[in-house]
């Protein structure tokens, strides 16, 4: 039977304005790279070696493609119906929850699909130059990024039934896809080769990454190079398809009444409870969230207290939550790091030590500023904001406060593994402070970047997404042309990329393996502040823009 | 009376985008202490001209002003001059009532102490005390309505203006907000009110403004726009014994002519037509109808409501427009 939900979810997203410019961006970069290094002169590379440094760009290309866009229509598919009332017309139709799901899981598989489609091009010409296998190379490519699109997409739908909001449902979905491609392949990066559970856990968690697959796809080895293990693929595509599975079953029990039994909060005051709970819960809780709020002070900036009062995770409670899992995780590594000293060395403890804080930025950073002044303009509380004597500056002042405070309190709780490594290595003092400065300008470039973003756009959902896709395309994008350093592009062209980039920067600092050969600081600090700065004056003549009359 | 009561005053509005005229020379004038109904279908320019009246929009020509203050050079001035509750409530997340109301305190600048005894005070003249500690965004829409009305009180405006204060609302948290608005007009303020249910603005607007395709149709007291639109008056005729009904009819018909649109209503032992002569003319009526033996025990004109008022608005595009002069002839004790 035809299922009506296929053809409009499929055909709708097809109509929206983003995903064409999703599709023409897609095509034209695949295009791009392929002319770019398509053979212009009378000799022919015999070995296909030159291909093959094409087609490994345009596999980690495609895939970062299908990882960033793949979960952004799925993330909001269900939530979306839900908050305009949609999705209580659905469930009260005959159409049962199996039914509902698969037209929804179809129509964003579809435009996956398409991506992947609008790519094969790229793919054929890369075929053409020679040197790369039709069913090995790029049979295997595609079935890889399929069960990446299904996995991914059946993720975005499950998080999109239990989310209240859309943009949370983005920001959830992200978080999950950034830790379960890039995290993960952490541990085995520590472990590997090391006897027990530990190790055994590690090297099953890294084929979850889809980045690992890839990598033994592509003959580029095991992640951290050191043992070169083999059965990752299988293991990756047995592990896609079984989450998959489970993901599918979650979203479809979820599919009836119990999405919409929910009462609302009656939201009890500690205040007004007892003695005895009122000591438990401020014992117990610390700083206790449900006890009464004193005004705002005169002396601070109101909309920097409201962002904190208003925001899920910006009560005091929470940022301390937050603080303590950083430092627990950044001690963690320093331990890691005195332990297996020997074995890795200070400097790929410190690369991996930088790339995961920049990796907890560009996690952190679209989740608190790209809501910042989209969700006001959403929820109709510009309007409210503009009503006030609070001129722009004071209002965009509190809105950056509050997310340079909660991203300086994450980044500060991760420092003990820097200051382990220094005790360990005294003559990395210079390093780890330049470090610190890649770190402080990657956070202030992302937040320049993120609330530049929620400037432009009403609607939290398109402006977290953007936020999203454009800073981690900011610092994956020029690592792809570092991944094909030496060929086929030259040390000039990538270090001209990396120039851009505040993570490589970092890592070249800190003398990470493959980054050492590149002077970058201090241009990119230059480059770095100067677009930063650059971007906070867009943002503050697009803020006083959007608080004149119309 | 004098001219510095007049607190809203809005002189040969336009407003065009592009090609689109949203407003056009819209004129008004509104005193001190009154509540000005603001009616017209969907798209008229209601919005518009509050947006324009609150700062938020600019006019393309014409101008606007409270208590004496332009709505577009002294834009800072206008926001403390005026609360306004936008069609959309503004919600935050995981914000309790007093929090809420504590940050758009601290955004007037009010002082702390202040601040929270205002909190209370209008938390106390809206009713809504006990939803203090209630997150915001948990909140009935009728309760929101509540608090939204409470942050507009805050800084103490001089007028206040709603755009759809009782849409989406109940029954009764709909006869809540009619009390409410009367009190508020009852503590002095000057109130704008905008809605589409218009039993409730007729119940609480002392003067009313129907505004379709951005011109100004009618303004003035509800017996005004009455008598601006040309409604012709709907008499109701008891007659105590049923057979008379027909021959009732007849004679109406016969001395008024088809126009009259007389129906019979057998149930109510009524006969109604539409009346646009003067009263002698309808005592007239009413002689030729004792005259002929009917046995009438009631002749008695029906109120005509704002609903029927409007719709003839509506439905006859071809009233004329009102100018400022008589706009402001027609508010209630104005002078032209």
């Amino acid at each position: 039977m035809k299922n009506p939900i296929v053809e409009r979810e499929f055909v709708g997203l097809l109509r929206t304005r983003k995903a064409l410019a999703m599709q023409v961006c897609v095509a034209l970069a695949f295009a791009a790279l392929v002319v770019i290094r398509w053979p212009t002169d009378g000799l022919v590379d015999l070995s296909g070696e030159q291909s093959r440094e094409v087609f490994q760009l345009f596999a980690y290309g495609l895939m970062a493609t299908i990882v960033l866009l793949g979960p952004t229509f799925p993330a909001s598919s269900i939530v979306s119906e839900k908050t305009r009332g949609t999705l209580a017309l659905l469930l009260n139709s005959p159409m049962s929850a199996w039914s509902i799901f698969w037209g929804k899981w179809l129509g964003v598989l579809g435009f996956v699909l398409l991506l992947l489609v609008v790519s094969l091009p790229g793919a054929a010409a890369c075929y053409t130059m020679g040197g790369v296998d039709l069913v090995r190379d790029i049979g295997g490519l595609y079935g890889v990024l399929l069960v990446v699109g299904l996995q991914y997409t059946a993720l975005g739908l499950a998080v999109s039934c239990y989310a209240n909001s859309t943009d949370s449902a983005l920001r959830i979905t992200y978080g999950i896809v950034l830790l379960a491609s890039v995290l993960l392949l952490a541990p085995h990066y520590f472990f590997q080769g090391q006897p027990g559970i530990v190790s055994w856990l590690a090297e099953w968690a890294r084929c979850i990454s889809p980045v690992s697959a890839i990598m033994e796809l592509l003959g580029h080895g095991d992640v951290g190079g050191l043992i070169a293990k083999k059965g990752v693929l299988p293991r990756f595509i047995g592990l896609g398809l079984l989450s998959t599975a489970g993901l599918v079953l979650t979203t479809v029990s979820r599919l009836n009444y119990s999405i919409f039994d929910r009462s609302r909060s009656a939201g009890n005051i500690t205040d007004d409870r007892g003695l005895a709970m009122r000591t438990a819960r401020r014992v117990f809780f610390l700083v206790d969230p449900q006890r009464r709020k004193r005004a705002i002070a005169w002396y601070t900036n109101a909309v920097m207290v409201k962002e904190f009062r208003s925001r899920r995770f910006g009560r005091s409670h929470w940022l301390l939550r937050l603080i303590a899992g950083c430092a627990v995780i950044s001690l963690g590594l320093a331990c890691i790091s005195t332990v297996g000293v020997r074995n890795w060395g200070v400097e790929m403890i410190g690369g991996l030590m930088v790339t995961l804080q920049v990796l907890l930025i560009i996690i952190l950073t679209p989740s608190l500023c790209a809501s910042l002044i989209s969700a006001e303009r959403e929820s109709g509380g510009w309007t409210l904001l503009q009503m006030t004597p609070l001129s722009p500056g004071a209002i965009l002042r509190g809105k950056l406060y509050s997310a340079i405070a909660t991203l300086l309190m994450a980044l500060a709780a991760t420092l003990p593994g820097y200051l382990a490594m220094v005790y360990i290595e005294p003559a990395m003092y210079e390093q780890v402070r330049q470090v610190l400065v890649c770190l402080a300008l990657t956070a202030f470039f992302s937040i320049s970047l993120s609330t530049l973003v929620s400037s432009f756009f009403d609607k939290t959902a398109v402006a977290t997404t953007t936020a999203y896709v454009l800073l981690a395309g900011f610092c994956t994008g020029t690592l792809l042309i570092w991944l094909g350093r030496d060929a086929p592009f030259g040390q000039s062209t990538v270090q001209a990329a990396l120039m851009l980039n505040p993570m490589a920067a970092a890592l070249s600092v800190i003398g990470a393996p493959g980054f050492t050969q590149y002077d970058l600081v201090p241009a990119n600090w230059w480059i770095v502040g100067a677009a930063s700065m650059m971007m906070l004056a867009v943002l503050r003549y697009r803020v006083w823009r959007l608080t004149l009359p119309q | 009376m004098a001219s510095n009561d007049l607190v809203v005053s809005v002189d040969r509005l336009t407003k065009k985008y592009g090609e689109f005229t949203a407003l056009d020379d819209l004129s008004f004038t509104l005193e001190r202490g009154h509540i000005l109904g603001f009616i017209g279908p969907n798209g008229a320019g209601k919005t518009t001209t509050i947006k324009i009246l609150v700062g938020l929009a600019r006019p393309t020509s014409g101008s606007a002003s409270i208590a004496g203050a332009d709505c577009v050079r002294d834009a800072r001035k206008i926001k403390r001059l005026v609360g306004f509750m936008p069609d959309k409530f503004g919600a935050y997340d995981n914000m309790r009532v007093n929090e809420y109301l504590d940050f758009f305190g601290a955004a007037f600048g009010i002082g702390r102490r202040k601040r929270a005894k205002r909190i209370d005070e209008v938390m106390e003249i809206t009713g809504a005390a006990y939803m203090k500690d209630r997150y915001v965004s948990t909140l009935s829409h009728g309760m929101q309505q509540r608090i939204g009305i409470a942050r507009t009180l805050l800084h103490d405006p001089e007028v206040l203006i709603f755009d759809e204060p009782a849409n989406g609302l109940d029954p009764q948290a709909r006869i809540e907000m009619r009390t409410l608005l009367l009190h508020l007009a009852e503590i002095g303020k000057t109130l704008i009110v905008t809605s589409h249910i218009l039993p409730e603005l007729s119940r609480i607007c002392d003067t009313v403004a129907i505004i379709t395709e951005g011109k100004l149709r009618a303004f003035g007291t509800l017996d005004e726009i009455v008598r601006q639109v040309g409604q012709r008056r709907m008499i109701d005729v008891l007659i105590s014994e049923q057979s008379q009904l027909e021959r009732a009819r007849q004679i109406l018909e016969a001395t008024l002519g088809a126009s009259a649109e007389v129906v019979v209503s057998v149930a109510e032992h009524a006969v109604r037509f539409r009346a646009g002569g003067t009263e002698r003319e309808l005592a007239e009526v009413l002689a030729k109808l004792v005259h002929e033996g009917i046995s009438v025990s009631q002749f008695r004109e029906l109120q005509t409501d704002l609903e029927e008022a409007f719709l003839t608005v509506t439905a006859n595009k071809q009233v004329k427009q009102v100018d400022a002069a008589e706009a402001l002839a027609a508010t209630p004790g104005g002078e032209a």
